[in-house]
């Protein structure tokens, strides 16, 4: 499964940051490194959306505070 | 005409209490690929020592930068200072580097500690020929020079550093010299290498300093383009156009900008990597695109850098910071600070519907406005700058 995060500047302004170090935590704390492949990219072109996230395909919009959210909803029942 | 250039990087500290330097640098370039530098040093310290230096320089400077002999501009200076009430003399020592068509130096100086040449990681000692003006004597050399040359000129100040505190007699011109030559072979750019003498001078003299303190460095090096990319051009069918005009030039490649990234990778049909990595949690992370020497995110990146500049302008004091650091605005600020000495600017108008939010600190104006003001600071570092916009 691969995540990826848009890190360009809005997302970054609207705290891309802390989404990818939240995740890289939570990945961490269930041991899914092997299974969850967390990447970024720069602008998706979906700026007003931001913090953009694609998972398989799909795209998300995501704040810090929805990220664990995010993560229990659509990350951790597919792993 | 070779493709060698002077860095020239000078800074001046303050007596400690004074408000005014009595220490002056003037760098003037003439039409004629030569650079007149002068350092003068007024006599006394404060406001009269502030004009004596200030008109020395800018007398000096303008005159030999018209092509004027050594002989008329010490006469002009020597009839037109005004004569100081105390002490009865019209007075302000100088040092003169002038560089011509980057072939040559001549160095001229009156009553300054004497200019440090540095070749091959050594002191070298230049020939000196005396002359006497207007019963001034004056030392005068002629130098043919060669790619990693440093020259350093200093007021007395340097060679008065510590006395009576730290050292008995200050900082011995000799102690400065092996001092200097350990840095040598770093690689460091003329305002560093200024930096690092005047902040040991500062230290010596316990972060008060009993006189006016100047240093002007000047490296000679070969010319090195950079180019930088910035922004998606306002019409979409020109991208082809900017991205092989861009390309196509020698040089380093920089390219900022999410979308302006995408457009490069496009491009060069290579993919875009993000590196997920925040050394500093202020600036978004940089990117690889192979063929291109560095990607970054674009306003945020580039406003870092812009303040990095404006620091590197006064006492470069942020040069702790960007000299080591991994995230995007530090590595452009080594690029374009020390490695550059002619930086091309590909600057594209489009704009970015998501930054047009009042909520957010980044828009179109600010992205055009960092361009140019961060131009006019590379400007003022002595590099050749050109910006194009698509």
């Amino acid at each position: 499964m691969k995540i990826t995060i848009c890190i360009g500047s809005s997302c970054h302004l609207k705290g891309s940051r802390q989404v990818v170090e939240k995740l890289q935590e939570l990945i961490a704390q269930h041991d899914l490194q092997e299974k969850v492949e967390l990447s970024g990219t720069f602008c998706m072109e979906n700026c007003q959306k931001g913090v953009c996230a694609m998972l398989d395909g799909r795209v998300f919009s995501l704040t810090p505070e929805q990220t664990e959210l995010f993560f229990k909803e659509e990350i951790l029942p597919k792993a | 005409m070779n493709d060698l250039c002077a860095d020239i990087g000078y800074h001046s500290i303050n007596k400690y209490g004074e408000e005014l330097c009595g220490d002056n640098v003037q760098v003037v370039e003439s039409a004629d690929n030569s650079i007149t530098i002068v350092l003068a040093d007024g006599l006394g310290s404060g406001v009269k020592a502030n004009i004596l230096s200030m008109l020395t320089s800018k007398i000096i400077s303008t005159m030999m930068a018209e092509g004027l002999k050594i002989e008329d501009c010490v006469e002009t200076i020597a009839q037109t200072l005004p004569v100081c009430s105390e002490r009865g003399v019209a007075y302000s020592t100088f040092t003169i580097i002038s560089i011509i068509n980057n072939e040559e130096a001549e160095i001229i100086q009156y009553d300054n500690p004497p200019v440090i040449m540095l070749r091959d990681g050594e002191e070298y000692k230049m020939p000196i020929t005396e002359m006497f003006i207007d019963g001034k004597k004056i030392l005068r050399s002629h130098i043919e020079l060669r790619e990693n040359d440093v020259f350093i000129a200093m007021s007395d100040g340097c060679i008065h550093a510590g006395v009576g505190e730290s050292l008995n007699f200050g900082w011995d011109r000799k102690e400065i010299v092996s001092y200097m030559e350990t840095f040598f072979d770093v690689g460091f750019t003329a305002k560093t290498l200024n930096t690092i003498l005047l902040d040991e001078c500062c230290k010596l003299y316990g972060g008060k300093p009993g006189d006016d303190t100047t240093a002007c460095t000047v490296r000679i090096r070969k010319r090195e383009p950079m180019n930088l990319l910035i922004g998606p051009p306002s019409n979409r069918d020109d991208c082809n156009k900017m991205m092989s005009l861009f390309f196509a030039k020698q040089g380093k490649h920089i390219v900022c900008g999410g979308t302006t990234s995408t457009i490069a990778a496009k491009y060069l049909n290579k993919p875009i990597r993000a590196v997920m990595e925040f050394p500093d949690p202020e600036i978004p992370p940089i990117a690889t695109i192979e063929g291109v020497d560095l990607v970054t995110e674009g306003v945020i990146t580039i406003n870092k850098v812009l303040h990095y500049a404006r620091n590197y302008l006064e006492d470069n004091e942020s040069y702790t910071q960007w000299s080591y650091k991994h995230d995007g605005a530090s590595m452009i600020a080594r690029l374009l600070f020390e490695e550059a000495t002619d930086i091309n600017f590909y600057v594209g108008m489009a704009m970015n519907p998501a930054h047009q939010n009042p909520d957010l600190p980044i828009n179109f104006n600010i992205k055009m406005r960092l361009v140019e003001e961060l131009s006019e600071c590379l400007k003022k570092m002595g590099k050749r700058i050109k910006v194009s916009y698509f």
